[in-house]
């Protein structure tokens, strides 16, 4: 991991040619590909996973991932589903690297507690939100936040999560029909 | 069938993310919104989730566009002089591989106990009897039939009940 850098590995690594000629884009680029999509990514991980500090882990082995694709894109949206594709497998892998340690108690948790701790504010909606979120499978979680939060296309989410869109479209009705069911039945606790 | 989609859908969802919804847009979607329980859930799912973006997005501790690029660099880097030492790894491996064979041929040429228990080994695979293996076997499963079978089924089923459970989302 990018962690585990050293003051000698900068030495070394500085002795040897350039590494980026082998990178998607150039430096420039990538800067601006990086501004308008890591933190919409990092939400998505977060959600997704659950867990902050594995949300930060995985955006920057995504990146890096992305940069090192054998890949040509063609366009802006081209790029940023392969981002959210490769986020997704990343997510996935981790997430069944953890089953095997330990059982995933309440997905969501760790960030929604973060978000509440730092926002004195945090809406009661919000913390259904978590609760509700923490009943549905991680793929459930991340098609919702595509479709429902940044407004994905069904083609954009099907290509992130590497499923066709019409095996998509089924999947996603369920996941929002049963987010929708606990959103309700936590609204109708509130009001009784 | 029961639908899993209604063509307002995309109306009430842009609306909603366009946070017009549900003061400012036609009455008729509105209306229409009302009485179409697909479009009450888009409404319901998209109000809740895009109200949590903002505050998740606030949530992310970046580090910058340059920090990233740099450490990509250096990681490329570094598993290229990885990729690079791998054929001298495989090379040494391969070496040792021979000179551990080598070693073993001249212990076991030269080693005369060594001779006698390989011969033995050889007479004794020479004089196995396949017959009365088999009836041994034979006797074993009609004494013991269901703790084989037992062990059989667990040898191929808790494989397969892990894999399960572990690939199930």
């Amino acid at each position: 991991m990018f962690r585990d850098t050293t003051f000698t590995d900068v030495s070394r690594a500085d002795a040897m040619p350039d590494a980026s000629a082998e990178f998607v884009m150039d430096e420039e680029t990538f800067r601006g590909f990086y501004e308008r999509n890591a933190r919409g990514l990092w939400a998505y991980l977060a959600r997704v996973t659950g867990d902050r500090e594995q949300a930060d882990d995985l955006l920057q082995e995504t990146f890096y991932r992305f940069l090192r694709a054998a890949a040509t894109y063609e366009s802006e949206s081209h790029r940023r589903n392969s981002l959210y594709r490769i986020a997704t497998n990343l997510a996935h892998d981790a997430r069944r690297r953890r089953q095997t340690r330990a059982p995933l108690i309440d997905a969501g948790a760790d960030v929604e507690n973060v978000s509440a701790r730092d926002q004195a504010g945090a809406t009661e909606r919000g913390a259904e939100l978590k609760q509700a979120l923490g009943h549905l499978k991680p793929r459930e979680r991340a098609m919702l936040w595509l479709a429902y939060a940044e407004g994905a296309s069904h083609e954009e989410i099907a290509s992130a999560m590497g499923m066709r869109v019409a095996s998509l479209k089924p999947m996603l009705f369920r996941a929002r029909h049963k987010l929708a069911e606990l959103l309700g039945r936590k609204a109708e606790g509130r009001k009784a | 069938m029961k639908p899993v989609e209604c063509p307002y859908e995309a109306e009430v969802l842009a609306a909603v993310l366009e946070a017009r919804w549900p003061e400012h847009v036609d009455a008729t979607l509105r209306e229409h919104a009302a009485s179409c329980a697909l479009c009450a859930e888009v409404a319901a799912v998209a109000g809740a989730m895009s109200a949590a973006l903002e505050p998740t997005r606030a949530c992310a501790a970046l580090p910058d566009a340059n920090q990233v690029w740099w450490r990509a660099q250096l990681r490329a880097r570094r598993e290229a002089v990885e990729a690079a030492g791998r054929p001298i790894t495989a090379i040494q491996l391969v070496a040792f591989a021979c000179a551990v064979g080598l070693l073993g041929a001249c212990f076991g040429a030269t080693s005369t106990w060594f001779q006698a228990a390989l011969k033995k080994v050889a007479a004794n695979v020479a004089s196995f009897d396949g017959t009365a293996f088999l009836t041994a076997m034979t006797t074993l499963f009609a004494e013991h039939g269901v703790l084989v079978l037992g062990l059989v089924a667990v040898i191929f089923l808790v494989p397969t009940a892990v894999y399960v459970a572990l690939g199930r989302d």
